[in-house]
């Protein structure tokens, strides 16, 4: 081989050692038109070695020279066409690894996961090289790159097949249009389909490497939900601990104003005790007057009973037990008239009315909690409406229960408070000041009729006032 | 987005589906028979080259329009007739070599009806791409077959020259890149890569020029055609693949043809 052709031969051969290093320094996409460059030393190598060979052979047949030149010919046409193949193939996989650090810096930033999947659409493009990109997410529920999924597409048959599909030309347009839908996979599951277009070619490698893509997508995504769910399950988490916290900051406000109620609720009944009796050890009083005391030193028992009562009830409940009853199959009717019946003689500043519709079933009940229910509703209905307003109780059988209703025409329970009376030491601030009372009433008339398989609602009542409706299973 | 938002139904047919059969039965009988007629000294062989050229090439032509438009489009048979009469008006008539531009005059008013046919506008850029294409292989052509094998090269007449134009514009050229790159080329790219389906169509085109009783069947010129054929054909399929449409890779294949007509080995 002569100087000169060799010197040629070492320009071809550093050429392509210039383009790769060149091609590999720089930032570009694996598509570049710069790959071409390898052509130069192959047609250099070509030009320099293709008419010396021609004319060797012609002139002077297969000699070593010529067989020199046809070797240097192909040694550099192979060395640039192989060289710049595994250079694109290493720019295609620094290429794909890129691609999935942008996929994963678009899926750490926290945004719905429409936003997402959009942006996520946007990189893929960009970086894939291909004309369009779509995401199909959440079962079809969310499409990223067109507004609705067909159910008949491309993408919609790989959610449902589970493998990749590539089409050779879809649509009319004057290139064809290359397809290729992948599903997107984690943990053996089906998550999505990423689909691209281009108009143009889509070699097999990179059918290929979409395939590796969509599988990383698909576990990133997977790995964004479970971020998103943990950080959503976090702050419903922090939600429900500061509900909780408020919660009970508001039952030990309301526990520390029932503590100072319940005081003054025991102290008034025994300041009346205290009072009568000592007048009645201290000073002599007719027979009837006597009488009279008695009455009302009663009345101060009982009531004091009630609070009482209401106490221990209260602290089963917070023990979480049922209050306790005894049950025994008896007829409703009476209790419920002897209710009205009692509060008719005492209380004379209302009217008092009773309607029992037809006959009323047995129910299978504890006869001292059922009236404690009655009394505590007809009394609060007393206590909270104005003096001359009427009360009246109703009693009917409705579809195997029974529905006792207590409508009273004070001012009323507003909307949103009325889910609240039922609960322990919750009272009703506007009408608070209008009575005595522990807060403690209604609690334990919801747990008395929900130990009998009952329920108690408050509802406004028809015109003005409140209406307690008290539910009971009735006997077959 | 198509894969998406579209419903996906597979094309029907094959990559030949659609050819007008009995018609391209016909033109078959019509140029083998004109070549037995020859052989046989039954008619003049100007008559026969014609009939034969002229079935041939409107084969082609025919087989384009009917896989360029399946319904709605012109007729087969009209396209064929059409490139017939040109072939047998240049061989009877003294001007008759203009009935050649029938074609393509026909074929451009047409193709609307025909919009699988690559009757596109082109961008000027790959129209002249195209020129330089054809320019620069047949300048190759002349300088390559002037210097290796002796041929002469002479600047024709006229009117010796225009009726071969026209017959490369009208018959040779047209028909070959409206049924190689503008139907055949067209249908086997949308199921195949670039490279495979521009082998598959130069491979095609070789042997539609390497039989052309027209051309010279010498083993050098039959090299020569290979080697200028094959990079006419991959060259005309980049600019049909770039811009759909067969314009340029006929303004490349006249100036190449252009050019061979400038040889002394021209018959």
């Amino acid at each position: 081989m002569t100087a000169s052709r060799r010197q040629a031969a070492l320009l071809a051969g550093g050429l392509v050692v210039v383009i790769t290093a060149g091609l590999a320094a720089a930032d570009i996409s694996p598509s570049t038109p710069w790959r071409h460059l390898y052509l130069l030393p192959v047609v250099l190598a070509g030009l320099r070695f293709g008419p010396f060979v021609l004319r060797e052979i012609e002139g002077h047949g297969p000699t070593r020279a010529a067989a020199e030149g046809i070797v240097t010919l192909a040694v550099l046409a192979l060395s640039g066409a192989l060289v710049g193949s595994l250079a694109a193939r290493a720019r295609r996989q620094r290429e794909r690894y890129e691609t999935l650090r942008a996929v994963q810096r678009v899926l750490a930033a926290p945004a719905p996961l429409g936003r997402v999947a959009a942006r996520l659409a946007a990189v893929l493009s960009r970086r894939l090289g291909v004309d369009t990109a779509g995401l199909v997410l959440d079962e079809g529920r969310m499409v990223a790159g067109a507004d609705v999924l067909d159910p008949r597409s491309l993408a919609a048959r790989v959610l449902v097949r589970r493998e990749p599909v590539f089409v050779a030309d879809a649509g009319t347009d004057v290139r064809p249009r290359r397809v290729v839908v992948v599903p997107l996979t984690s943990a053996g599951q089906t998550v999505g389909a990423l689909a691209v277009e281009r108009l143009g070619d889509v070699s097999r490698e990179e059918r290929d490497a979409l395939v590796g893509v969509g599988a990383a997508v698909g576990l990133a995504l997977d790995n964004a939900r479970l971020v998103a769910r943990q950080r959503r399950f976090a702050e419903e988490l922090e939600h429900k601990v500061g509900a909780a916290t408020a919660r009970l900051a508001e039952m030990d406000r309301l526990k520390s104003g029932f503590v100072a109620l319940a005081s003054h609720e025991l102290r008034t009944p025994l300041t009346a005790l205290q009072g009568f009796s000592e007048l009645l050890a201290t000073r002599p009083f007719a027979p009837s007057e006597v009488r009279r005391f008695a009455e009302i030193m009663r009345g101060e028992i009982e009531r004091l009973g009630r609070i009482v009562s209401d106490f221990l009830d209260l602290a089963r409940l917070e023990r979480g037990l049922a209050p306790a009853i005894r049950r025994a199959i008896l007829d409703p009717a009476p209790l419920i008239t002897g209710a009205v019946e009692l509060f008719r003689r005492t209380r004379t500043t209302h009217r008092l009315e009773l309607h029992v519709e037809g006959a009323l079933p047995h129910v299978d009940a504890d006869a001292d909690a059922l009236d404690r229910v009655l009394k505590n509703l007809i009394g609060n209905a007393l206590k909270y409406s104005p003096p001359g307003s009427c009360v009246r109780v109703r009693a009917r059988a409705v579809d195997g229960v029974i529905a006792v209703d207590v409508d009273d025409e004070g001012p009323g329970i507003p909307a949103e408070e009325r889910a609240r009376v039922f609960e322990p030491y919750y009272r009703v601030r506007e009408t608070a000041a209008l009575g005595p009372g522990t807060g403690l009433g209604l609690s334990v008339v919801r747990s008395l009729v929900e130990a009998h398989g009952g329920t108690v609602r408050a509802d406004a009542a028809p015109g003005v006032g409140t209406r307690m409706t008290v539910i009971l299973p009735a006997l077959p | 987005m198509y894969a998406i938002a579209r419903p996906w139904e597979p094309r029907p047919g094959g990559l030949l589906s659609g050819a007008p059969l009995p018609l391209l039965v016909a033109l078959g009988v019509l140029t083998a028979g004109a070549g037995v007629l020859a052989t046989a000294e039954a008619v003049p062989l100007t008559l026969a080259h014609a009939l034969g050229a002229g079935g041939a090439q409107g084969a082609l032509l025919a087989t384009a329009v009917a896989w360029a438009a399946p319904r709605g489009g012109p007729a087969p048979a009209l396209a064929a007739a059409i490139v017939l009469v040109g072939a047998l008006g240049a061989t009877l008539a003294p001007f008759g070599a203009a009935a050649y531009l029938v074609a393509p005059v026909w074929l451009w008013r047409q193709r609307a009806r025909l919009p699988g046919l690559g009757l596109a506008r082109a961008s000027a850029g790959l129209v002249a791409a195209g020129a330089v294409l054809g320019a620069l292989l047949g300048a190759h052509l002349l300088v390559t077959a002037s210097l290796t094998l002796g041929y002469g090269v002479r600047a024709p007449a006229p009117d010796v020259l225009a009726p071969w134009l026209a017959y490369d514009l009208g018959g040779n050229v047209l028909t070959t890149e409206a049924f190689v790159r503008g139907a055949l080329f067209d249908r086997v790219q949308r199921r195949w890569p670039f490279g495979g389906a521009a082998a598959l169509v130069t491979a095609v085109c070789l042997a539609r020029y390497l039989v052309d009783p027209l051309l010279p069947h010498s083993l050098e010129v039959a090299a020569g055609a290979v080697f200028y054929l094959t990079l006419l054909s991959l060259g005309n399929c980049w600019l049909y693949w770039r811009s759909g449409s067969i314009v340029p890779g006929v303004v490349a294949a006249v100036a190449f043809f252009a050019a061979y007509r400038l040889l002394h080995v021209v018959p």
